[in-house]
């Protein structure tokens, strides 16, 4: 008697395993995404990089319909435009050892035909929508995605309603009692019975999951993907949730609170609340669908996973296609860094520039090196390693100036030269800010609106005005409200040095640190000197300046998208700023020499920010440099200056402006360019990381005298001060990680934006303030980039390849690397990018292919 | 001399009726050049800089036309088939400038984007119509103006016409306008049949002749009801509001058009029929009832919304309704007042949506628990804004002494002032006044000088409108109505935002949350009777609906 109880007990048990199993599988194929005041770029198929890139395809285009290919259309394109040729199809078919049919011919044919689309795994909801008359009622599918994303939108807001949701427990528990109430669905959709269908669901999140893997009988086998592609179903919000268990890892691995600085609880559980969300509106129409198609239905979701590979030759053509197109970027790209010769006798530069890596960055520094030999440029992570998250004088708000790989472990914040000042200032900017809170209440309230419009209506008349004339200010970041000289909008840093009230983001708020502090901030400087590559040469330098970036766009909900993603979606200025300040300071430099690193008074660092948007380079904190470097301020000034004008130059074509000559007239295009950055219509205010296909990490001799046209990350490494390979393994696992996140999200905005896209920037509509966008009323939460991002209305703007990495170093360092990160192995051996080693000796490039180094 | 001011004025006056009709031709001119230009890039532009310099040219036209009004004030109003007095030229300018910064607007962002012939060419022409309902002093062609119009329009709302959702909001538009245009078209039937006139300042002196011999005709009194119904469900009005609220579906200056503009239309019907309307109660009784209780019942389901577009649209709805009330009311002069300034307001809004993300970032400066407005107790929250009340009726009430309005002899005054009290309490609530120092004497300041500038303005719109105000209605019933609606929704706000975990609060909040599920009831209505063609597209390919 009891042995059949106990075996039923244990299969119970087997089977509870094997669903939590399920469900952690599919949560772990959903990859974050960043609130839109902190919009860093994420490789949203980041949950798939343990599988190759055209399983990955293969896998995703089944569960969801998604496609990870390039159009056949664009590779069409590019083979009349002569870009793509017989050779990179040659090239992409010798690579690749599996294809028994395919030859030159067969890929060139298949140009001109559309990719077959393979069958994609039905959801119940499509079940009960096949029969229906979908182009005269809404469809199942549509309505529950719906529900399910305004749910999540009430759930998740803090910042757009003022009267929110009630709070319960968890994502589920609070759908539930929303839908035991809703009438809606009876309204439109359903029948009478709905009300005792969803008084039928479980209260419990993982009850309900038990509860329908028995109701709908999904087989054990196909539990898995079954819930992927639920998830799939929801992918905005699922990738909200992921960026809430995100964000709780980061804290546990810091062993701190798990919220943000304004008090909201993430939610590890939201994720898998929301697959049993999902779930239960497949429930909820079990009983619609036709009965006849349930068990071929059931068949399905486990016939897939027994023989998905090998991939159909439809899916082949595609990956070879991508391929060739990659191989046709990568052949000039090698020749070019082969033929670059070390220079013998270097000069030893006056002035050396650190910038970060991105693309953008290229362009300028290319144009700041060609006004003299005296410059030397480097190219080092934005956030300059500094791992700090930075507080605005008098706020609340702390956020991260990081990337988002990493948690802060150190506070910054402003801090005046004269304290009592500070505080007055934190005091005055506490009380303006609670007067905008003020006035946004009688603003927006539910019984003040009436009379605001009758009495400040037509203020906004002149707004309006304003707005749509064209503008030449500078910008103005938001964490300068309530600050003296903010308004002026034109100068406001100039107003408050002019004051005396200059504010400095500082390390350290208090002027008395104790020697552990001093201690604790030598150690980083010298971490990160070190990583920077420090040498003689930049220990020469009269002038290091340290230039993070950041971008100018107006009434744009991606505007931190186009901020350094390094420093966590926010400009650079308080990492540069807080660093020139803690390399120049007696007694860093003191613990500095004790660490081997001597700095005199003749090399001073001085904290710059790059305008992506506009080429212009703003300098900070100047008045604290000596007399003795004013000279040399004046020429890096007028360097950096002209350097703008030929980077304006250099990108106007590709920005539709209406100035002819562009290069004749620098004060017209620079005014042009302006007013474009402050246009409030603007959905193109600059291309920011588009085009991004290459990664070369590597002395900067070795691609300085190749135009890399603003595609390539460039990270300065020189593999012989690195012999323990700590530099060589921080920057393949972080920095090449990040540029992989870049790469894939421009990759997967322009494969597929509807699934991973934001869609149109016309109908995108803000939610909660920060959560994301809708395209228009509704729909799911949509995530990466808006289609003008990436596409001009002609063509594209980003060519989808996958990111080509350089490393100049040993193979067998490279490889060390390699072999000691999973992360790194699988980004390499799965293809989500090419590896390529340049021989320091040689001048030889090789290829990581299939674990084996192959000369190019 | 005097003979010599006599012909200019003359000539000021030919000028104008001149320079009001040209508005339209130029917008339709524009329409036809802009809309029918190729689709290469440089033909779009090219359509783009005809559009621009017809909305320029008839901004500065109109421009005109208001000055000359100024000027040419003592002289008689020209009215023939179209009307040149201070409600249209206000409207008219006010039109032709949100025209303006439409047209700029929508000439960058829609730039790359196909079909912006299509685009150009119906923005024009819902501008042209626009502008003839507005000059319009002939009841025929006013209501076919305004069809007019609304066709325009759909054609740019359907702009993605592959969006599953569009076509549905723009379906319920649909037929809320045809039902509109068939109760406003008998409305024209019943009163060509019955007085043989269609002139609308003709009806209007005929309107009050028949009223002061006696009662109005009823054919007279059941067009008038009809027409306060076409300019309810034109206006959004509940419960057929879903359309206003969704039609999110189209560009963002679409949505602008639409809200700062199109939707306008019917509280300027309305005031442009004063004269009529004044003299028929149960229309204006339908408009308060209707009008108020959309105000209320809207502004509080704009509480729950979370995304910025749709909270707008929200406030909209409400909005019109207020403006409606204030037509209902008798108060022409602070209906007109509130149309320009939430058209202003309303297209600022909706332009720069995209900058709700700043919005956020400025409210997490100052932190989650003033953001909130919450953490008080009940007591704590309901004597705050009890001392914010006593406050603001305490400017309010300055404000008026200084202006010497005679609030005690015009009770609609009374009752709107009123409103405007309750307004003011979120800047000089306790909780806003523990600012402190001169924080607190800028909110008093400032919240007196918001009362003194609402003042003002009434002082000004009254004068400008001149003759055009009427008489107010006398109804008690219909201001205690008021007075008690807007009471309980500012109670029901303050409780609500200082007790949001009370039972109160989360029961209603399901059912704000849901807006009552009456556009449900709207849309299961409209797909039983007309249903809409969605098109093939597939479900996939567009989410949401």
């Amino acid at each position: 008697m009891n042995a059949p109880l106990h075996k039923q007990l244990e299969a119970s048990l087997q089977h509870g395993v094997a669903l939590q199993r399920s469900v952690d599988e599919a949560c772990a194929r959903i990859a974050p995404t960043w609130p839109l005041d902190q919009f860093i770029a994420v490789n949203p198929y980041w949950g798939w990089v343990d599988k190759p890139f055209s399983e990955a395809a293969a896998e995703l285009a089944r569960l969801s319909g998604a496609s990870m290919w390039a159009t056949r259309a664009h590779h069409l394109a590019r083979w009349k435009a002569g870009d793509l040729r017989a050779e990179h199809l040659q090239a992409a078919l010798a690579s690749t050892p599996t294809v028994a049919s395919a030859s030159v011919e067969a890929l060139t044919h298949a140009l001109h035909q559309a990719a077959v689309v393979p069958p994609q795994l039905r959801l119940m909801t499509d079940l009960v929508d096949a029969p229906r008359d979908l182009t005269h009622h809404v469809a199942w599918r549509d309505f529950a995605t719906h529900q399910i994303s305004q749910h999540c939108a009430a759930h998740f807001d803090r910042h757009q309603s003022v009267w929110g949701a009630p709070q319960a427990q968890g994502l589920y528990a609070t759908w539930l009692q929303q839908m035991q109430g809703d009438r809606s669905a009876s309204l439109l959709m359903a029948g009478s019975d709905w009300p005792a269908r969803v008084a039928s669901l479980p209260a419990q999140p993982e009850a309900l999951m038990a509860w329908a893997v028995k109701t709908l009988h999904v087989p054990e086998a196909g539990m898995t993907d079954y819930f992927t592609a639920l998830l799939l179903s929801i992918n905005g919000w699922a990738s909200w949730c992921a960026y809430e268990r995100w964000q709780v890892k980061l804290a546990v691995a810091q062993e701190a609170a798990p919220c943000d600085s304004s008090g909201a609880v993430f939610d590890a559980d939201a994720l898998s609340n929301l697959l049993a969300i999902r779930t239960a509106w497949e429930c909820l129409l079990l009983r619609d669908a036709p009965q006849e198609s349930l068990d071929s239905w059931r068949l399905s979701l486990t016939r897939c996973v027994e023989d998905v590979p090998p991939a159909p030759h439809d899916a082949q053509v595609d990956a070879l296609l991508q391929h060739a197109a990659e191989f046709a970027y990568q052949a000039p790209l090698c020749r070019g860094l082969q033929q670059a010769r070390q220079p013998v006798d270097a000069i030893a530069a006056k002035f050396q520039a650190v910038f970060c890596i991105d693309v953008r960055s290229e362009v300028f520094r290319r144009a700041l090196e060609s006004t003299g030999a005296h410059i030397q440029t480097r190219g080092f992570a934005g956030f300059f390693g500094l791992p700090i998250a930075y507080r605005p004088l008098g706020c609340a708000v702390v956020r991260p100036q990081l990337p988002g790989l990493l948690s802060p472990s150190h506070e910054v914040t402003d801090v005046s030269d004269d304290a009592s000042l500070g505080q007055v200032l934190s005091r005055q900017r506490q009380r303006g800010l609670d007067l905008r809170t003020r006035w946004r209440e009688f603003r927006t309230g539910a019984s003040s609106g009436f009379s605001f419009v009758e009495s400040c209506g037509l203020f906004y008349g002149a707004k309006l005005l304003r707005h749509s004339l064209p503008s030449v200010a500078d910008a103005v970041p938001v964490e300068q409200t309530g600050l003296p000289g903010a308004r002026g909008a034109a100068s406001w840093r100039a107003a408050m040095a002019d004051e005396g009230s200059s504010l400095r983001p500082r390390w350290n708020a208090s002027a008395a640190i104790s020697p552990a502090d001093v201690a604790a901030q030598c150690d980083t400087a010298a971490n990160v000197l070190g990583a920077m590559g420090w040498d003689a040469a930049m220990a020469a330098a009269r002038l290091v300046l340290l230039a993070g970036h950041g971008s100018q766009s107006a009434n744009n909900p991606h505007a931190a998208g186009l901020d350094c993603g390094a420093c966590g979606g926010q400009t650079g200025e308080v990492n540069a700023r807080v660093l020139a300040a803690l390399l120049n300071d007696a007694q860093v430099r003191e613990g500095l020499l004790a660490r081997g690193i001597a700095l005199t008074a003749n090399t001073q660092f001085l904290a710059g920010l790059h305008n992506t948007t506009t080429d212009e380079v703003v300098l900070f904190d100047l008045d604290l440099l000596p007399a003795s470097h004013s000279a040399d301020l004046a020429e890096l000034t007028q360097n950096l200056s002209s350097a703008g004008s030929s980077a304006r130059a250099e990108r106007a074509p590709s920005l539709d402006l209406n100035v002819e000559p562009t290069a004749a007239k620098p004060a017209q295009l620079f005014r042009a360019i302006k007013s474009r950055a402050n246009d409030w219509a603007e959905v193109r205010p600059e291309w920011a990381l588009a085009n991004n296909a290459a990664f070369i990490v590597a002395p900067r001799w070795r691609s300085q005298n190749l135009n890399l046209a603003g595609r390539a990350f460039l990270h300065d490494y020189d593999w012989q001060q690195d012999s323990q390979l700590k530099l060589l393994e921080l920057i393949m696992t972080a920095p090449m990680v990040v540029a992989n996140w870049i790469n894939m999200q421009y990759h997967a905005s322009t494969v597929d934006n509807a699934r991973y896209g934001s869609g149109n920037k016309l109908l995108h509509n803000v939610v909660g303030g920060r959560l994301g966008v809708f395209e228009g009323n509704g729909g799911d939460l949509r995530i990466g980039l808006p289609w003008q991002s990436v596409h001009d209305g002609d063509q594209l703007r980003h060519t989808p390849l996958r990111l080509s990495v350089f490393i100049e170093a040993p193979q067998a360092n490279i490889q060390t690397v390699i072999d000691k990160h999973a992360v790194v192995r699988q980004l390499v051996e799965n293809e989500w990018l090419h590896l390529f080693q340049i021989d320091p000796a040689q001048a030889q490039i090789s290829k990581h292919l299939r674990g084996k180094w192959t000369v190019v | 001399m005097s003979g010599l001011i006599q012909q200019a004025s003359g000539w000021m006056v030919a000028a104008r009726s001149v320079a009001l009709l040209l508005v339209p031709l130029l917008y339709a001119a524009a329409a036809v050049w802009a809309g029918t230009v190729g689709p290469s890039r440089d033909q779009t532009a090219r359509g783009w800089s005809w559009a621009e310099r017809g909305a320029a040219a008839a901004l500065l036209l109109s421009a005109m036309s208001l000055l000359a009004l100024v000027w040419g004030r003592p002289l008689s109003v020209a009215a023939g088939l179209f009307i040149a007095d201070a409600l249209s030229a206000t409207v008219l300018l006010l039109v032709s400038f949100i025209g303006w910064v439409i047209v700029r607007y929508s000439r960058t962002c829609l730039l790359g984007e196909a079909n912006q012939a299509r685009f150009q060419g119906c923005l024009m022409l819902t501008l042209a119509t626009v502008s003839v309902v507005v000059i319009s002093n002939h009841l025929a062609v006013l209501a076919l103006a305004w069809f007019a119009t609304s066709v325009a329009l759909h054609q740019l709302l359907v702009f993605y016409g592959d969006r599953r959702p569009a076509l549905v909001a723009a379906h319920k538009k649909f037929l809320a306008s045809r039902l509109a245009d068939l109760f406003l078209a008998t409305a024209v039937v019943l009163i060509a049949s019955t007085e043989h006139l269609l002139f609308i300042d003709q009806i209007g002196a005929r309107a009050q002749a028949l009223a002061s011999s006696g009662a109005l005709p009823w054919a007279l009194q059941l067009a008038t009801v009809l027409i306060v119904m076409a300019a309810l469900l034109k206006c959004a009005q509940l419960p057929v509001h879903g359309w206003l609220i969704q039609v999110m579906e189209a560009p963002t200056p679409v949505s602008a058009l639409l809200h700062a503009g199109v939707v306008n239309l019917g509280g300027f019907v309305l005031m442009r029929l004063s004269g009529l309307l004044s003299e028929v109660p149960a229309a204006q009784t339908l408009l308060v009832v209707v009008g108020s209780t959309t105000a209320v019942l809207a502004a509080l389901v704009m509480m729950t919304r979370i995304s910025v577009k749709v909270m707008l649209a929200w406030s909209t709805c409400a909005q019109m309704g207020f403006m409606l009330m204030q037509v209902g009311l008798g108060a022409y002069e602070l209906a007109l007042l509130h149309l320009v300034g939430h058209s202003l307001y309303k297209a600022h809004a909706f332009l720069a949506a995209g900058g709700a993300v700043e919005q956020a970032r400025l409210q997490r400066l100052s932190g989650p628990a003033i953001a909130a407005g919450a953490g008080a107790g009940a007591g704590a929250a309901l004597s705050s804004a009890a001392l914010g009340l006593l406050l603001s009726a305490a400017s309010v009430a300055g404000a008026a002494l200084l202006w010497g309005v005679p609030l005690m002899q015009e009770p609609v005054l009374w009752v709107l002032s009123f409103v405007v009290c309750l307004a003011l309490v979120p800047l000089l609530s306790a909780q806003a006044m523990r600012v402190g120092g001169w924080g607190s004497v800028l909110l008093v300041l400032g919240s007196f000088a918001v009362a003194l500038l609402y003042f003002a303005l009434h002082h000004l719109a009254l004068a400008w409108l001149g003759t055009a105000a009427r008489p107010q209605p006398n109804q008690p019933g219909l201001w205690a109505w008021v007075v008690i609606g807007f009471a309980a929704l500012f109670a029901l706000q303050t409780w609500i935002r200082s007790q949001p975990q009370s039972r109160l609060s989360r029961r209603l909040y399901p059912w704000f949350y849901a807006g009552l599920y009456l556009d449900e009831w709207f849309t299961r209505l409209s797909f039983r009777v007309w249903p809409v063609r969605l098109g093939s597209s597939t479900v996939l390919t567009s989410k949401g609906f």
